[in-house]
């Protein structure tokens, strides 16, 4: 019996070696005939009116069948001057740069379609599509027909979307300068000097300033007309400034659109709709770069995220960027 | 050889039995109450609605006169400022922290109080807090 199990042992594990020592052979797979395409959203994040949403639209057909004839985008909303599909084919090098090859002539737009012809003789390319979002897309969903064709005369087409426009605004670096252009407007999302915001007192929700105070930290701070004197020492405002504005200091949010850094934060429509301003004061001390402030207007009209993009202590001025949603 | 198997599982299942049924006692928080009767504060801090810390420097924490004293920075906002304490171990406080809380009334200081482990030592802790102005 003991015999019996020791020789089914040792052919077992002949039988194993022989198994497991068996070639596989690898063959590349063989395409399918026909003009193929593909594609992949490159944005993040929430989109925006006036931004970007970008695509890269791939297409390929084989040498014998034919080569690339037109490629095409449609959108369901024209988009904004500036929208386009790149006539160039990218590749990575060696370095990491993109380096980008000219297949096609530049895109020309004719309502909501946006076309590049092919002039080189190229069986494969994959190109860039860059939707700018027009203002008529702001809360409604919008999505896109790319479509490629072959000098055989096939044609193929890739759906994507929707894609949902947020209400908000987006503005980028703007500079509020101590004892100059240091009235901002939420609701017009711009700063203002002083003549300017006595002329328009009831669009001037915040004023920026710059202080040295011994004993405090005071530095960039950014309050409202309403606060308190002691947080706007030696300022003397303007006649008819009277907007409460509600501020509530932030940290670690540094939005990626309005940062443009390294973080895949993003403030959206929901976050600007949840905050809630109950008890919040109307002033903020020593604002540093990349910290924050959520905002909500007296009248309630508008709330905002500003985002602290940069600070110059000698200039007495501060760099930033603002989301704002109207929310009455 | 049989048996003593036999012998050996009954006993093992036995002492599982005896020692799973182990009385641990709970408070009303679903809390582990210990033998600890340790009852103090041993930090404290404020955060703002940035969470950052809103103190200049360490709390002065007086454990006989139970009070906590802490300066924050000028500017800030002391109606919405997130209370943090650290407490002896297996201690809990009451009342719990769940959020923002409102220290913006300086003449009527708030108060939390510390429980031990054991559940048997209560000692309430008063919080003083003074902004700091410019010289």
């Amino acid at each position: 019996m003991k015999n019996i199990i020791i020789n089914i042992a040792k052919y077992t594990l002949i039988v194993l070696m022989i198994v497991s020592c068996g070639e596989w052979e690898y063959s590349v797979p063989e395409v399918s005939p026909g003009l193929k395409n593909d594609c992949i959203n490159h944005s993040l994040g929430p989109n925006v009116v006036g931004q970007y949403i970008e695509f890269a639209y791939a297409m390929a057909i084989k040498p014998e069948e034919g080569k690339l004839a037109t490629a095409t985008v449609e959108a369901s909303i024209a988009g904004a001057e500036g929208t386009y599909l790149d006539h160039k084919s990218y590749y990575t090098n060696g370095s990491g740069v993109n380096v980008g090859v000219e297949v096609g002539n530049s895109s020309t737009t004719s309502g909501n379609k946006t076309t590049v012809t092919f002039t080189a003789d190229t069986c494969a390319a994959t190109l860039r599509y860059y939707y700018k979002i027009p203002e008529e897309a702001r809360g409604k969903d919008v999505s896109f027909t790319f479509s490629a064709s072959a000098s055989n005369g096939e044609k193929v087409q890739y759906e994507m979307g929707p894609y949902k426009v947020r209400e908000m605004d987006l503005k980028l670096d703007l500079i509020a300068k101590d004892g100059s252009t240091c009235y901002i407007s939420v609701a017009d999302m711009a700063v203002y000097d002083a003549t300017a915001a006595a002329s328009n007192p009831e669009r001037i929700d915040l004023i920026y300033l710059h202080r040295s105070v011994p004993g405090v930290t005071f530095n960039h701070s950014i309050v409202s007309p309403t606060s308190d004197a002691q947080y706007r020492p030696g300022l003397e405002l303007s006649s008819g400034l009277h907007n409460k504005s509600k501020l509530i200091k932030a940290w670690n949010i540094q939005d990626r659109q309005l940062a443009r850094m390294q973080y895949g934060v993003f403030v959206d429509d929901v976050d600007l709709k949840n905050m809630n301003f109950n008890d919040a004061p109307d002033y903020i001390i020593n604002m540093r770069p990349e910290s924050g402030l959520w905002v909500e207007t007296e009248n309630g009209k508008y709330r905002a995220y500003i985002f602290i993009n940069k600070v110059d202590n000698a200039k007495k001025e501060i760099t930033f960027s603002i989301k704002r949603l109207q929310v009455n | 050889m049989k048996q003593y198997i036999l012998l050996f599982l009954t006993m093992t299942s036995f002492l599982i039995v005896v020692t799973r049924c182990a009385d641990y006692p709970i408070d009303e928080d679903g809390l582990l109450i210990t033998d600890r009767a340790e009852c103090y504060v041993s930090n404290f801090d404020l955060l703002g609605t940035d969470f950052q810390t809103a103190r200049t420097a360490a709390p002065a924490i007086d454990t006989t006169a139970q009070t906590i004293n802490i300066e924050v920075f000028f500017g800030t906002d002391l109606k919405n400022l997130y209370p943090q304490f650290t407490l002896a171990q297996d201690a809990k406080l009451d009342p719990k922290i769940t959020g923002k809380e409102d220290f913006s009334d300086l003449t009527n200081p708030k108060k939390w109080t510390v429980i031990s482990g054991n559940r048997k030592v209560r000692k309430t802790y008063t919080v003083y807090v003074t902004v700091q102005q410019p010289s």
